[in-house]
């Protein structure tokens, strides 16, 4: 207890003497940047989540071909999750003589999950005011239908119409389905009903297509990532879970981007402060040489030092992690409040496990990055208090690099969970302080030959940086490591945005228009252009199913196993491929030897699930009639770009006696959002699919992210900031000491300051064209092999990042200094003494 | 209090082994003063420290209060310092961020003493710096810088005190006031003193007188005869 207070009344005084600044500063800023990111990341990660799960109208959805088990809702019970069901089937609408194939949702109380349900009581209006959010689900004997449903069947909202032998009475319209957006199959409009009339419709047979959907929803995702632990045991070939990942891959991947992007940003301050820290302790370390030997000559043992500094360590990492959550909860509530008004999303209560990365960052930074330089401090002998110049064993400096390094490791691996990151973050800083080193030295010498015949500032500069090799070795290499991370990161941002600019153009088509029949394409088009709106390419289509592969039909499991077996396809033919298709193997049409043979393309994804080959004879079933293809190419394709992609692309006219229907994708700006009613009154049997919503908030979480990187962006310039200050006043007792003895051998004030700015831009040129180099690659490598994204070179960078590495260094240099060449020698020489 | 046997050092240097103490031997009683005089370079701090337990001898035998030095380890030596020992330096050894006051304090509440302020307090005003107790050493002239050290080492009431040079940095005048004030403490406090130094009028003041030359004693003069004595 005793020993704890006098550690503390030590760290006091510490820190009153100037000592502890820049280490408590430091681990201050990692442990705040890192709760920050962690609290924000959390927020955000569950918030979008949750409204990404509004695509599935729940977190989680168990989907079969087979009713889902009733007794498994005892376990949903038990794990306190949410549920509905809702039963998917297309059906014949019948209503007086007229009948229309309807895509029939039967759903229980709950409904939607997760997402909102818009409905109206006016069929095709766009006014905000007459669209409501609804709170139930339709009541038995009711249905809401899409508004194209009424004009097909000849009825008005109030009338009633028939699902098999059930007859339901159509109170509301559907305005905007969370669950709808997704699905290409044309199966007709929207027909909403509650479950509890499906018995009473007769249409559930034996044999019948149905899709049955369990819906589950919790607020405690553990809760449902246990209920799931335990299910998947008893979940036969025919349930699978789908969740974000696998319905909205285009949404996830921006999302994962996004987070390795925040994640990356937090390790590179981390790694900045811990770069800090180190410096700082070992600045720390050698200033308190002396007053161990001290404590110790006053009778104070090996165990008791160890115990005084390890306490005082201690509190200082106490302190500053406490602080720093709290400076990180500011943080991060400041990047809300700054982004709020954009969040498509309302944030939800941050978890505790998002305080747990931060400690650890503060305990780590503690342990590994100040605790090395400061081992020795209780083996200091006590015979150094009267023979200064006796030696001392520290740690040596490639244990405290190799002790870092691993910190480093191990953080990264926490933050990210990703061993690619992981591995080429740290083998990356490896190569980048091997070379560095390497090159710095390389550097000196030139300077050395250099030096000897040059004018007398460059002289003094060229001198100085000579003189403490060492010391400017490591200067170069943390300057260079500290440039580097900064640049790599801005560049990283820049490029991720453009990427994903780039994925999605201004006028990206934002609405599929399907089920164009051949005798209204012209009428279609004439109206598209009416407006104003233009279009690729239509696409003949048909749907069928691959029901033999080499003559052989594949088995049930197989099936079951393969989604492309299962459903029905949407099949096309075209003569010339969108600049996202490529051929991979075999030959596009202009290339195959037809000889009269229907030959098919192969998506490459589909091709090896089922496990195609090129030259494999398929039959495809179409409408009750068979058509005999041979697979000629495979082909890899962007499902991201907004395009009509299709699995398979048969060759130029062999659809065409299967009657298709035509298909593109358009841009309609959300001005003209109507056209899409005038659409669907010139012909209600067109589909359209609204992306629109879902591309809007792709972008919406894209910018906002990106908010976020740029405030964090700052914490990291701060964190570089951090470390070359550390490494600059390392050196500033012995500077101090060098230009009080040049002053009072007669140099100028201002030949010191000239010479003083010309060490540190020579210095702030050496790290910056290494750091420089050293970003380009590592900003490839990043680009290719951890986001994932195309390839750039980033010939501005060497520009700008040498020339800001040179004034910034050089300026930060003499400001840092300037107090060893303003005060007068004398001063200096007696504080010395 | 103190007895030296046959005491010698050595020291791996780059141009070989060196010797820079040779047996040397003697015993001080309690209560005893102790100067050790000789050029520079002569091993009058080697031998300082190794009779403070700050160093080991290569061989022979050192006891201190009671004690044998050699047979105890660096914690036990720590131990003992803490227990029996007081130093004053050449150059002061004040700890520049802390506070005259503080750095009076701080060998008792390493040693967990209790009342530590007040007996800080007592000795600096026993020294005469009763109004700078707030100051830094830095605002402190070397002579004041002296004193607080001087309070420092008595604050701890040690058995034993060790001087390097005690006005080694200090212009004659202010040097003499030192001395007074080193051998007006000794007195009361009944310290044993041992004082390394330069100075013939500060070494006229000890009851003994050890002139080393080379690492080996080549003269004593004591002035109480029944002390351990040898000359080589
Ligand atoms: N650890 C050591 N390594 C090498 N030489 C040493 C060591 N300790 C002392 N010396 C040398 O021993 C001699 C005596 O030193 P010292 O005891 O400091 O003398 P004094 O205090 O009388 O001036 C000096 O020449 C010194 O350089
Ligand atoms: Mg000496």
């Amino acid at each position: 207890m005793k020993r704890l207070t006098l550690s503390w009344r030590l760290l006091w005084r510490n820190w009153r003497a100037g000592e502890m600044k820049i280490l408590a500063v430091a681990l201050l800023l990692a442990v705040t940047v890192v709760a920050g990111i962690s609290i924000f990341t959390d927020r955000l990660q569950s918030a979008i989540t949750r409204e990404s799960h509004s695509f599935l109208a729940a977190d989680r959805v168990i989907n079969s071909s087979q009713p889902i088990p009733l007794e498994w809702r005892a376990l949903a019970q038990q794990h306190r999750l949410q549920y509905a069901y809702s039963t998917q089937f297309s059906s014949m609408a019948f209503a007086g003589d007229a009948m229309q194939l309807a895509a029939v949702k039967a759903v229980t109380e709950g409904y939607p999950l997760r997402g909102k349900l818009h409905i109206a009581t006016q069929p095709f209006t766009t006014d905000p005011q007459q669209i409501t959010v609804a709170t139930t689900i339709p009541a038995q004997g009711e249905a809401w239908v899409d508004a194209r449903l009424l004009p097909l069947l000849g009825i008005s909202l109030g009338d009633t119409l028939e699902v098999g032998e059930k007859p339901l009475k159509v109170t509301r319209v559907i305005a905007e389905e969370p669950d709808g957006g997704n699905s290409f199959s044309p199966m007709g409009p929207r027909l909403l009903m509650n479950a509890a009339d499906l018995q009473a419709t007769g249409v559930i047979q034996p044999g019948s297509r149905i899709s049955y959907n369990w819906l589950l929803a919790s607020e405690d995702p553990q809760q449902l990532q246990a209920f799931l632990q335990q299910l998947q045991p008893r979940l036969s070939v025919h349930e699978r879970i789908r969740d974000v990942a696998s319905s909205q891959k285009r949404l996830a991947n921006a999302l994962a981007t996004a987070r390795k992007f925040l994640s990356l940003s937090a390790m590179i301050s981390v790694l900045l402060a811990g770069v800090a820290i180190a410096i700082a302790a070992r600045r720390f370390a050698s200033r308190h040489v002396e007053q161990v030997a001290l404590l110790k000559s006053l009778g104070a043992g090996a165990g008791q030092i160890r115990g005084l500094y390890a306490a005082q360590l201690l509190w200082l990492g106490v302190i500053t992690s406490l602080l720093g959550l709290v400076l990180g909860y500011w943080l991060q509530a400041a990047i809300v409040q700054l982004v709020g008004d954009l969040l498509p999303v309302t944030l939800l209560a941050p978890g505790w496990l998002a305080l747990l990365p931060p400690a650890l960052t503060g305990l780590v930074c503690l342990v590994c990055f100040a605790a090395p330089p400061l081992w020795h401090l209780p083996t200091v002998p006590p015979m150094k208090i009267l023979r200064r110049e006796l030696p001392v064993s520290a740690v040596r400096q490639y244990w405290q690099v190799l002790i870092g390094l691993l910190a480093l490791l191990l953080l990264v691996a926490v933050f990210s969970g990703d061993w690619v990151l992981t591995v080429s973050l740290s083998a990356g800083l490896v190569v980048l302080v091997a070379l560095g080193l390497l090159l710095a030295r390389l550097l000196l010498n030139g300077i050395q030959h250099y030096s000897e015949r040059s004018g007398s500032r460059w002289r003094l500069a060229l001198a100085s940086l000579q003189r403490n090799r060492q010391q400017t070795l490591i200067q170069t290499v943390v300057f260079a490591l500290a440039v580097s991370l900064l640049l790599s990161l801005t560049g990283l941002r820049t490029s991720l945005l453009e990427d994903w600019q780039l994925q999605l153009p201004p006028e990206t088509p934002n609405h599929f228009l399907l089920n164009v029949a051949p005798h209204q394409l012209d009428g279609v088009k004439q109206l598209m252009s009416d407006n104003q709106l233009t279009t690729e390419q239509f696409f003949p289509m048909v749907r069928g199913r691959l029901t033999h592969i080499n003559g052989v039909e594949p088995d049930e499991e197989k099936r079951e196993r393969t989604e492309t077996l299962r459903r029905e396809l949407n099949l096309s033919w075209t003569d010339h491929l969108n600049s996202d298709n490529k051929v991979i193997a075999g030959q596009w049409w202009d290339s195959w030897p037809a000889g009269g043979r229907v030959g098919v393309s192969v998506e490459q994804e589909a091709a090896r699930q089922i496990g195609l080959q090129v030259g494999d004879e398929l039959r495809f079933s179409i409408g009750g009639l068979t058509l005999e293809a041979t697979v000629a190419s495979i082909r890899s394709l962007k499902w991201d770009s907004m395009n009509p992609n299709f699995y398979f692309l048969f060759s130029p006219q062999s659809l065409d006696d299967f009657a298709p229907a035509y298909m593109t994708s358009l841009y309609i700006p959300s001005q003209q959002k109507a056209f899409i009613n005038t659409l669907l009154r010139f012909d209600p049997t067109l589909v359209v699919i609204e992306m629109d919503r879902m591309l809007a908030q792709i972008q919406a979480i894209v910018s906002q992210v990106s908010r976020g990187v740029e405030l964090m962006l700052l914490a990291v310039l701060a964190a570089g900031f951090l470390v070359m200050w550390a490494a600059v006043t390392s050196s500033f007792s012995e500077r101090q000491q060098e230009a009080a003895l040049l002053r009072a051998l007669g140099s100028s004030r201002k030949q010191l300051l000239g010479s003083l700015w010309l060490e540190f831009s020579l210095l702030g040129l050496m790290s910056g064209v290494m750091a420089v180099a050293a970003s380009e690659v590592l900003l490839l490598a990043m680009q290719r092999w951890v986001l994932e994204i195309p390839v750039r070179w980033h010939p501005g960078l060497w520009l700008w990042g040498v020339s800001v590495s040179v004034l910034l260094i050089g300026a930060m240099g003499v400001f840092a200094c300037r107090r060893t060449i303003t005060t007068p020698p004398a001063v200096i020489l007696r504080e010395l003494a | 209090m103190l007895s030296v046997t046959n005491v010698g050092k050595r020291v791996e240097t780059s141009a070989g082994e060196l010797e820079i103490l040779k047996s040397v031997s003697f015993s001080l009683a309690a209560g005893a003063s102790l100067a050790i005089t000789g050029a520079s370079g002569s091993g009058k701090s080697t031998l300082l420290g190794i009779l403070a337990g700050l160093d080991v001898p290569s061989c022979g035998e050192v006891e201190l209060a009671g004690q044998s030095l050699t047979q105890l380890d660096e914690e036990g030596r720590a131990a003992l310092r803490a227990g029996h020992v007081g130093f004053v330096f050449q150059s002061f050894q004040l700890l520049p961020g802390l506070t005259a006051l503080e750095n009076v304090m701080l060998p008792l509440e390493l040693h967990g003493v209790s009342d530590a302020r007040a007996k800080a307090e007592t000795f600096l005003q026993r020294v005469g710096l009763q109004q700078r107790l707030q100051h830094y050493p830095q605002q402190l002239s070397g002579g004041e810088q002296q004193r607080v050290a001087i309070a420092r080492a008595f604050a701890s009431e040690p058995d034993i005190l060790f001087a390097d040079e005690p006005t080694g940095n200090l212009d004659s005048t202010t040097g003499a006031h030192i001395i007074d004030l080193l051998f007006d403490l000794n007195r009361e406090q009944g310290t044993t003193l041992v004082l390394v130094t330069h100075e013939q009028r500060l070494a006229d003041l000890c009851q003994q007188h050890l002139v080393m030359e080379g690492g080996e004693v080549v003269g004593f003069n004591g002035q109480v005869s029944d002390a351990g004595v040898l000359t080589t």
